[in-house]
């Protein structure tokens, strides 16, 4: 049976008074896909943040790799720079993610904070260049960057420590179709030999790419998890989940032409 | 109808206010940066210089130019630095836009007085009113121009010839503590963020204006810009700190350092370290 990577039982969390976590329960074993799937609002980079421990349940449990995702129990140093080796984050936004003033160094961060030396630091860096394909951009600065190369860059940095556990915030947000269909030929490939990868997203095109199990959360609640392809194809949870929506439109103006698509990630279905 | 052209008249002269003006002076300072990218990537001399080398000696030059009694040496230190610039693929025109100008303007102000004021040997007298021009009020004056202008000539060509993050990582393999220059590092980074969110800001406001705002309703908006951007500055902080703890940030910053020293490299800072060593020495 395989460990467990994430263990979460009616946890819930709010922003000062706005409730975004409420009642959440789910478990995810070492080495599942899963994709984190929601409308905007719906908790999903919160709940990404928790399994970050970046913030922690107002109530109930949250264990990571079977410690307690708690706020006294990351302000030790070992437990978190155990944690931290294992699991890793990137954020949606990739200027938050970059902050170092070139790549190479963006790329250095996390290797150097977790006391590699210097010279297996710069090996990685020289593999991850290579594998990400962002040599010709390594002395530049990331505000020099297009959104694909910061996109790039931020998932480098991340992949760089080789953590067991990769959580990913709206990997294909605000990325040109192109850049898109890049990024998700790179998460598809990576080697997830046991990397447990957690993807928080709307984007439903890329779920059946990098995903094998979903949780659907709307209002903080946990509103459906299995199969991935089976929460794909269940088209009323997606509509209720506001993940589709009913368009309606004609071919050339002509009234007779009118008819509706279900639009977002499971192709046009006639309505 | 009458139409209206917002942020021009009909002379043909551009009117800005003072948010349009920040706007552009925020765009012109990132293609500033841009340029001295530009010119830190040419193979010019300084760049080639190891940046912890360079750092050293351009900080002993400006501190020779500072040091010395003799408008001689002085004059021969802005000449080394000229021609430094010239070895650097650093352009003339630029740096007398940029620099000489600027800094004869603004210590040329400062130091007009000290010609009347300070008292010695008159050369010559202001027509009409007769004020007595002193020798030695136009060397004091010469002394404070001359050394801004080599010393300012002297820091813009570290930074124009070296990287941003190579003077960081310079001043941090020389002893600055790193949290300083962790700062410096993140300012940089991020001025470029906020800039861009600053002129879309500009830019959304000015697209849904319909008429010039009155001198009160600037004010206004450059108060509301100010207040927003400072929000924004606040929650991206927040939002950076939360991705560096993610990364295993635990208030120490450590930093990857590749620099590599050549023959050549000491032999530049040695000659820089002997001139204030010189001057000092002779006390002139």
């Amino acid at each position: 049976m395989m460990a467990t990577a994430f263990e979460f039982k009616d946890v819930t969390f709010a922003y000062r008074s706005h409730p975004a976590l409420n009642g959440v329960s789910f478990s995810i074993r070492l080495g599942e896909r899963v994709a984190l799937l929601g409308a905007n609002g719906s908790g999903k980079s919160t709940l990404l943040r928790m399994m970050d421990a970046l913030c922690f349940a107002a109530e109930g449990t949250a264990t990571a790799l079977s410690a307690p995702l708690t706020e006294a129990a990351m302000q030790d140093d070992r437990t978190n720079f155990a944690f931290r080796r294992r699991v890793g984050l990137v954020f949606q936004n990739p200027d938050v993610q970059l902050f170092n003033p070139t790549v190479m160094d963006e790329l250095a961060f996390g290797p150097l904070q977790l006391g590699w030396d210097k010279p297996k630091v710069r090996d990685a860096i020289a593999a991850m260049l290579a594998r990400f394909n962002i040599e010709q951009v390594k002395d530049r600065p990331p505000h020099r960057l297009s959104g694909g190369e910061k996109k790039r860059v931020a998932l480098a940095s991340v992949l760089i420590t080789e953590p067991e556990i990769l959580l990913l915030d709206e990997p294909t947000a605000a990325l040109d179709p192109a850049s898109r269909a890049d990024l998700v030929g790179l998460l598809a490939r990576e080697p997830v030999a046991g990397r447990t990868v957690v993807t928080a997203t709307h984007d439903l095109d890329i779920v059946e790419d990098i995903a094998d199990r979903a949780i659907v959360l709307s209002e903080g609640r946990i509103a459906a998890d299995g199969p991935a392809l089976d929460i794909l194809h269940d088209i009323e949870l997606l509509r209720r989940t506001h993940l589709i929506f009913e368009h309606r439109h004609s071919h050339g103006g002509h009234p007779s032409t009118a008819h509706g698509h279900l639009h977002s990630g499971i192709g046009p279905a006639e309505a | 109808m009458v139409e209206a052209s917002y942020g021009s008249c009909t002379c043909g002269k551009v009117r800005r206010g003072v948010l349009d003006r920040l706007v552009l002076g925020l765009v012109d300072a990132e293609s500033h940066a841009l340029h001295a990218e530009e010119v830190a990537a040419r193979p010019g001399l300084l760049q080639g210089v190891d940046p912890r080398i360079k750092l050293v000696a351009l900080v002993a030059l400006i501190l020779g130019a500072t040091a010395t009694q003799s408008l001689l040496v002085l004059a021969m230190l802005f000449a080394g630095a000229v021609a430094l610039a010239v070895a650097s693929m650093v352009g003339i025109r630029r740096l007398s836009r940029q620099v000489w100008l600027g800094v004869l303007l603004f210590s040329g102000t400062i130091v007009v007085p000290a010609i009347f004021l300070v008292p010695g040997t008159p050369i010559a007298h202001v027509p009409v009113i007769g004020w007595a021009i002193t020798l030695q009020g136009v060397r004091s004056a010469a002394f404070v121009i001359g050394r801004s202008e080599t010393a300012a000539t002297l820091a813009l060509l570290l930074v124009l010839t070296t990287p941003w993050p190579h003077v960081l990582k310079a001043l941090s393999s020389l002893g600055v503590p790193t949290a300083a220059v962790a700062i410096l590092g993140m300012t940089y980074r991020y001025v470029f963020v906020l800039i861009q969110a600053a002129t879309q800001m500009m830019e959304a406001r000015r697209s849904r204006v319909m008429a010039p705002p009155d001198a009160r309703e600037r004010r206004r908006m450059l108060m509301t810009m100010i207040g927003m951007l400072l929000a924004k500055t606040l929650a991206l902080g927040s939002e950076v700190h939360t991705a560096m703890i993610a990364r295993g940030y635990r208030g120490e910053v450590r930093l990857l350092d590749d620099f590599r020293t050549r023959p050549a490299d000491w032999l530049l800072l040695f000659g820089a370290l002997a001139v204030p060593a010189v001057i000092m020495g002779l006390g002139t």
